[in-house]
């Protein structure tokens, strides 16, 4: 936000917090995205979400004719903790579903 | 043509003059016919002349002269022969025009339109005496003394042309051209003729030739007007005055004139030579200026074809084709037979060329000229109108102007309107076009209708307004930034964007701001919220550093450190208090919810109750009581989730009244159980007043926020029945008011069947409300939730003994409360 008040919301990751407890969006490195409630996060983008749907794009070469699809695989989690290096984007998902309508 | 087929076959001296250097271009019609009847007797004159091509020359501009007429006296002439004609035709137009206006409006047919006199049409001038008088003043400035022979000729030419009003067939015009061949051929060719010498086919020819011409305007397609207009202008103009109706001819009235000057220079150039050496030109006064203006052919290849060239190879036919009216149906298939073969071959080759490009340019031009020029001025105005509209505003919104500028009001008044008052007076525009569906060239060259100057004059009062508009308008239309060099240029004549941009930008932000701000409102409630975590953080932090307590044998650092800590726990108190936002003024009509109800409508608003309670005071939370309580219908676990049977609650909202019931409903319940009686009556009293009671009490949540006043209040009554009286009537009589407004809704509390095992709560509020009831009121009560009643103990009867036990426990709430108990049902 380009408006600094007193909590301070001059860092990115101050927008982070407005996304506390509500649900986020998370892209990972190797094709992984997450959907989850964002429990915390630190300043390496370390997050602990809940309620977590992970889903995972893998490409699938087949050798004969030589086309590539993507098979998509889910996985449901209670909690999970991201480690911050493979976090790629945090999005709160109400946003990109305006985005999306 | 086909009258030239004979050409062919004349002699050696056409052939040779034809191919004579100079002679190709020039394509001479009436070399053939001259040429042909000088062919045996005038050998000599190739000794006389120093070339053939001079030769030629002169007597052909002598025939010329004749043919075309000397003077402007036989211009006269034909024109009064014509006149009828042209105003027939021109009554024909009208005629033609009334029918199809008869047959559009299936209305009682105008007054008759021949009857009436020809009122005055911009066309008159061609009828007119007195206009062709003018051309000749303008020939006087070329030097013409114009009048010398005119008077001699003028009968000559009247008698063989007044008949010849009907027009010629082909085959007539070829008949008559072989036979004034033949009688050519005996007469004395005329070298340098005398006017009056001119024997009598001449003004035969002449009119032939007139008619010939207008054969072939006809012919050629209304498309190829443009190319006709290359044409040398005598011939035109008299072809012109004879067909007035023929839309080709018609042109302004300007434009001979002009056309003649304009072909007369580069002709006199290139013909000075050839009259220097053997004609004084003083000698023919009348016909040398003529000349170069009659004979069209002079002009090569640009200018119409009146014959093609007599003889010589047929090759040479491209060239002249050029003059694209070059009519096809001139040649008679068996004159084509006539010609030998390669040149029959190129002819038919040119043919087929010709038609192919004419049929093209048929159909790119199908519908040329739709829209009349009136119209366009029309579509060009309103657009004026609408920009004047959209930027000054300076159109008074008058109903008239409104009509006026609808096009097709316009037209539909035009076509079904006023009778024009003369058959002279053409149909409008307007109606012309859209009438007969065809193109404006119909009526090209027509004065303007009525309509036609007035939108042209409206158009310039609409321009003229724009641009007074403009100029009232601040001139700020530079930008000069201190210091800066150049200045910064808004708008120009070029670049109007600056005029666009300022309705864009209204229109622009209306659209997204909505959306815009429901994500900026959204943000800053989240913000808000976690201002509120924040403080609420900062504030348990600082808790954690509260020192130890102290006595009277503390040392004064501790006593300094604990006030020091009290006041930053107040200015942290004070803080957090100030983040709930919760003093700002209430607006129920905002659009916007209050802040404080906004963070409500997120779960981590709902948890934060519980936590604010813990550090705030009792008067805090019972303003934040208060304040959740005038909003109750507000609340989105309210308003949102009203369930029916047939339409139970979503997954989300059901999730968030859980949460709401679990996070902010025990601290409100906290604080109930030990609020005082006038608490209670003034949060009841609120419900009552400021909501809506039955979007409330059909509500889970505000069904418990009233059974927790409820049995608050009835708690209170059994326990200190020493309280006020005053309060206690207050109390009845609210209660009363309560129990009024839920009573119609009784049967619809229950929101869903009698299956949904989730009724506790509503029968928590049931047994809350009957407790206090009066017997009449319990009565009915039991009226109204006696259905719901019956049904559970029987279904309650079908289910395993747990839950039948737990169910009839729930009914057993509100059974007991009035005084009964399901086991009497049974």
């Amino acid at each position: 936000m380009e408006e600094k008040d007193e909590g301070g919301h001059a860092e990115p990751l101050d927008l982070v917090r407005l996304c506390l407890d509500e649900v986020v969006v998370v892209r990972l490195r190797g094709n992984r995205e997450l959907k989850g409630r964002l429990h915390a996060y630190d300043s390496h983008c370390n997050l602990v979400l809940g309620e977590v749907e992970e889903t995972i794009y893998i490409v699938e070469e087949e050798e004969e004719d030589e086309q590539s699809h993507v098979r998509i695989v889910k996985k449901q989690s209670e909690m999970l903790f991201v480690r911050g290096d493979s976090v790629v984007l945090i999005a709160p998902a109400e946003g990109i579903q305006d985005l999306r309508s | 043509m086909s009258f030239f087929g004979f050409d062919t076959t004349l002699p050696r001296d056409h052939s040779h003059s034809a191919r004579a250097p100079g002679f190709g271009q020039p394509a001479d019609p009436f070399a053939s016919l001259s040429g042909g009847a000088a062919d045996d007797e005038i050998i000599d004159f190739e000794d006389t002349y120093d070339g053939l091509g001079d030769q030629l020359d002169d007597a052909d501009d002598a025939l010329n002269d004749d043919t075309f007429g000397g003077g402007p006296a036989t211009q006269q002439t034909v024109g009064k022969d014509f006149d009828f004609a042209g105003q027939t035709s021109k009554i024909a137009n009208t005629l033609q025009e009334e029918q199809m206006l008869f047959e559009a409006r299936n209305l009682r047919k105008p007054p008759p339109v021949q009857a009436s006199k020809p009122a005055r049409t911009g066309y008159e001038s061609y009828h007119d005496p007195d206009y062709i008088p003018q051309l000749e003043a303008r020939a006087d400035i070329w030097g013409l003394q114009p009048k010398q022979v005119p008077q001699q000729k003028q009968p000559e030419p009247q008698a063989p042309s007044a008949p010849a009003k009907k027009m010629m067939s082909l085959d007539e015009v070829e008949a008559m051209m072989r036979a004034q061949t033949a009688s050519q051929t005996t007469a004395a060719p005329p070298v340098q003729p005398a006017p009056a010498q001119i024997p009598p086919s001449v003004p035969m020819r002449h009119q032939q030739q007139i008619q010939h011409h207008g054969a072939q305007d006809q012919f050629a397609p209304q498309i190829l007007q443009a190319p006709h207009q290359q044409q040398p202008s005598f011939s035109q103009q008299q072809a012109h005055a004879e067909l007035p109706a023929h839309p080709v001819q018609i042109q302004p009235p300007r434009q001979p004139a002009a056309m003649q000057r304009q072909r007369q220079t580069p002709d006199n150039a290139g013909q000075q030579p050839r009259y220097a050496a053997p004609l004084p030109s003083a000698q023919r006064p009348p016909s040398q200026p003529r000349q170069i203006l009659q004979n069209p052919n002079r002009l090569s290849g640009q200018g119409l074809p009146v014959m093609p060239p007599p003889t010589g190879p047929r090759g040479a036919l491209p060239v002249h084709s050029r003059g694209p009216s070059f009519p096809s149906m001139a040649i008679t298939p068996d004159q084509l037979m006539q010609m030998p073969e390669e040149q029959r071959l190129a002819y038919l080759e040119e043919e087929a060329r010709r038609a192919k490009r004419n049929h093209k340019i048929a159909l790119l031009s199908k519908d040329n000229g739709l829209m009349t020029p009136q119209d366009k001025n029309f579509i060009t105005r309103i657009q004026l109108q609408q920009l004047m509209a959209a930027t000054g505003g300076l159109e008074e919104a008058r109903s008239e102007a409104a009509l006026a500028e609808d096009f097709y009001y316009h037209v539909f008044s035009q076509i079904r309107g006023a009778h024009r008052q003369t058959p002279q007076q053409p149909a409008n525009q307007f109606a012309q076009t859209y009438l007969f569906q065809t193109n404006s060239r119909f009526g090209a060259g027509r004065r303007h209708g009525r309509g036609g100057d007035n939108h042209m004059q409206r158009m310039e009062q609409q321009v003229q307004r724009a641009v007074e508009a403009a100029k009232a308008k601040p001139k700020n239309k530079q930008l000069v930034i201190e210091g800066s060099l150049g200045k910064i240029s808004f708008s120009n004549s070029k670049t109007p964007r600056p005029l666009l941009n300022i309705k864009r930008a209204e229109t622009g932000d209306k659209h997204p701001k909505p959306h815009k701000s429901s994500i900026a409102d959204r943000k800053e409630v989240l913000r808000n919220i976690e201002d509120v975590y924040r403080a609420l953080m900062e504030i348990d932090d600082h808790e954690r550093a509260l020192p130890p307590p102290i006595n009277e044998e503390s040392s004064p650092e501790a006593i300094q450190n604990h006030m020091e800590w009290r006041t930053k726990f107040q200015a942290l108190h004070d803080k957090l208090w100030e983040a709930t936002k919760i003093m700002e003024p209430i607006n129920l009509q905002s659009p916007t919810p209050h802040p404080f109800i906004a963070m409500l409508s997120h779960a981590k608003g709902k948890k934060l109750i519980s936590r604010l309670f813990r550090h705030i005071d009792d008067q805090e939370r019972v303003t934040v009581i208060t304040m959740i309580v005038v909003h109750l219908d507000h609340l989105p676990v309210v308003n949102q989730a009203i369930a029916t049977p047939e339409e139970p609650l979503s997954p989300a909202i059901r999730e968030q009244v859980e949460l709401f019931v679990h996070a902010v409903i025990p601290p409100y319940f906290t604080h109930i159980q030990t609020s005082p009686l006038n608490i209670v009556i003034g949060l009841l009293e609120i419900i009552l007043q400021r909501t809506n009671l039955h979007l409330v009490a059909r509500s889970k949540v505000g069904m418990e926020m009233l059974t927790i006043l409820l049995s608050r209040a009835e708690i209170l009554k059994q326990s200190a029945p020493e309280m006020d009286v005053t309060e206690w009537e207050k109390w009845t009589e609210l209660y009363n008011r309560l129990f009024d407004t839920v009573e119609p809704v009784l049967p619809v509390l229950f929101p869903g069947t009698v299956n949904d095992t989730d009724d506790k709560y509503i029968w928590q509020f049931l047994a809350a409300i009957g407790v206090g009831a009066s017997p009449e009121q319990q009565q009915r009560l039991v009226l109204g939730v006696k259905d719901r009643v019956m049904d559970t103990v029987t279904v309650s009867r079908a289910l395993p003994p747990d839950m039948s036990a737990a169910r009839l426990f729930n009914v057993n709430l509100f059974m007991r409360a009035i005084g009964l108990d399901v086991e009497l049902l049974g």
